[in-house]
């Protein structure tokens, strides 16, 4: 072969670039990521998750959740909303500087159900004058950073999730299809132990039409001995057990549970700004658990 | 050689050879189009291989836009801060209380109550009998741990609680703190629920 010299060298120089893309470069850029500060505050972040959390990762992993649940949110726009929360002594001035901002707001009914939303601006910079006016007023005025896009419209995150939220991941489990939701949040938004294990030991009770096979072999019927179980399932119907047993999670259950509610990827960071309480803008009107995104 | 490979072609039983042959320039142009492209796209959107800058930010510059104002720490914030390293080892820092030890924050009717005239009491002197939360009956005494915040801070720690974990409550002013503590007059002895019941909700 007359060219072997320039084909091998195009063929290393192929590998290598790709090594170089792949492997060089990320670590490069995120292997010295160590943990951090929550942004405004003192607290660090990402803290190491318990040891039965970890080990409810092995049972995440050797039951392959990973490849119906993924864990990662995706973010496409970023806003500010600022958000009127006491309209101050002088309601006439405050409806005044909210009409001068636009003509719309100068209405009484905007001083109505505090706190709310009332204007969505592109971003802090553009936040300082409105702040500004309404200060003036003597009304008291907050500005909310508020990421957007499909995945934070599911309630499966409030911001995206970034390498600092998988630190102490080993390995991370950032799944690559959605038969399920995101759980990159699930400590978040389902931080109710017994919804959790109700619905591993059967899914479809708890989330209407859900596809996912329930994980009974995680659980133990057991005869009750004088007393029954705190931890008992608490289950209705047809799953109820026969009388004089009840349903309890064996470790690895409650392993896996600790884990899903230690998945808390949601605070404020430099790379991922975000108002860490979305109290008054997307957040869920309750704390029951039952409304899912895996039915919608 | 151009003789050789016309040849071997019309024969087609010989081996083939390989030769140089120049690009053709349309390929050579498709290139260079397609590396201008991708420089250009990498400087707007990549950030020059800053760790920090993920989508949708294009770069550091582009992230400082959204970072919150130094000192101005949203109440709420502040609220969770103080929540979290004083309140939140009994009531857990998701609201849910104890069982049997200290009551649920989320949807508690004392929390949620339209005034705050009773439960700007309760962080200020303590909580000493049984109360009733939620349905569930609770007896055990709670220390005046707002006694030492000031205005501002105690109102903006009952302001978290009552904006968060689907509370959703009004924002409370500390104004409304200082009227009540005025009110308090000097007083150390915690309240019981049933001596808070008679007490105004506004």
């Amino acid at each position: 072969m007359k060219a072997s010299a320039i084909v091998f060298l195009a063929a290393f120089l192929v590998l290598v670039s790709s090594w170089a893309g792949l492997v060089l470069t990320p670590q490069l850029q995120l292997g010295g990521v160590t943990q951090t500060n929550i942004l405004g505050s003192s607290d660090l972040y990402p803290v190491m998750r318990p040891g039965m959390a970890r080990q409810g990762l092995e049972v995440y992993r050797a039951n392959g959740c990973m490849y119906c649940h993924s864990q990662q949110v995706s973010q496409d726009a970023t806003h500010c909303e600022i958000i009127l929360t006491d309209p101050g002594t002088n309601a006439v001035a405050t409806l005044a500087a909210l009409g001068s901002l636009n003509t719309e707001l100068a209405k009484p009914a905007t001083l109505a159900d505090l706190p709310k939303t009332i204007l969505t601006v592109a971003d802090m910079n553009a936040a300082d004058p409105v702040l500004k006016t309404l200060h003036g007023a003597g009304a008291q005025v907050e500005v909310h950073v508020v990421p957007q896009g499909p995945d934070i419209a599911r309630g499966w995150g409030r911001r995206r999730t970034v390498a600092q939220d998988y630190l102490y991941d080993d390995p991370v489990q950032l799944g690559v299809r959605r038969i399920g939701p995101d759980l990159a949040n699930e400590g978040n938004f389902k931080p109710d132990a017994g919804w959790q294990y109700r619905h591993l030991y059967a899914p479809a009770s708890e989330t209407p039409g859900s596809q996912m096979p329930p994980y009974r072999f995680l659980f133990e019927t057991r005869k009750i001995v004088r007393e029954p179980s705190p931890d008992a399932l608490k289950l209705s119907g047809d799953l109820a057990p026969a009388a004089g047993y009840e349903v309890v999670p064996k470790p690895e259950a409650r392993a896996l549970v600790a884990y899903l509610m230690s998945l808390r990827a949601d605070a404020p960071l430099f790379e991922a700004p975000v108002t860490s309480l979305a109290a008054s803008t997307s957040a869920p009107d309750t704390n029951a658990p039952a409304a899912t995104s895996s039915s919608k | 050689m151009t003789a050789d490979l016309k040849t071997a072609k019309s024969s087609g039983d010989t081996e083939p050879t390989s030769a140089f042959t120049t690009m053709p320039l349309w390929l050579v142009v498709m290139t260079m189009l397609v590396l201008f492209w991708g420089t250009i796209s990498f400087d707007q959107h990549g950030a020059w291989f800053e760790p920090r800058v993920y989508e949708p930010y294009e770069s550091v510059a582009d992230l400082q836009r959204f970072q919150p104002r130094s000192g101005g720490q949203s109440v709420l914030l502040r609220g969770k801060t103080l929540f979290d390293s004083n309140c939140a080892l009994c009531h857990g820092t998701d609201g849910l209380g104890k069982p049997n030890q200290a009551p649920p924050l989320a949807g508690s009717e004392w929390v949620l109550a339209k005034g705050v005239n009773r439960l700007v009491r309760i962080p200020s002197v303590g909580l000493s009998g049984p109360v009733e939360v939620k349905g569930q009956q609770f007896n055990l005494s709670m220390a005046a741990m707002g006694a030492a915040y000031s205005h501002e801070d105690l109102a903006a720690v009952l302001s978290y609680i009552r904006n968060s974990w689907g509370n959703k409550a009004s924002i409370v002013t500390p104004d409304q703190v200082k009227k009540v503590r005025a009110d308090l007059a000097g007083r150390t002895q915690p309240y019981s629920p049933d001596e808070l019941k008679t007490l105004p909700e506004e």
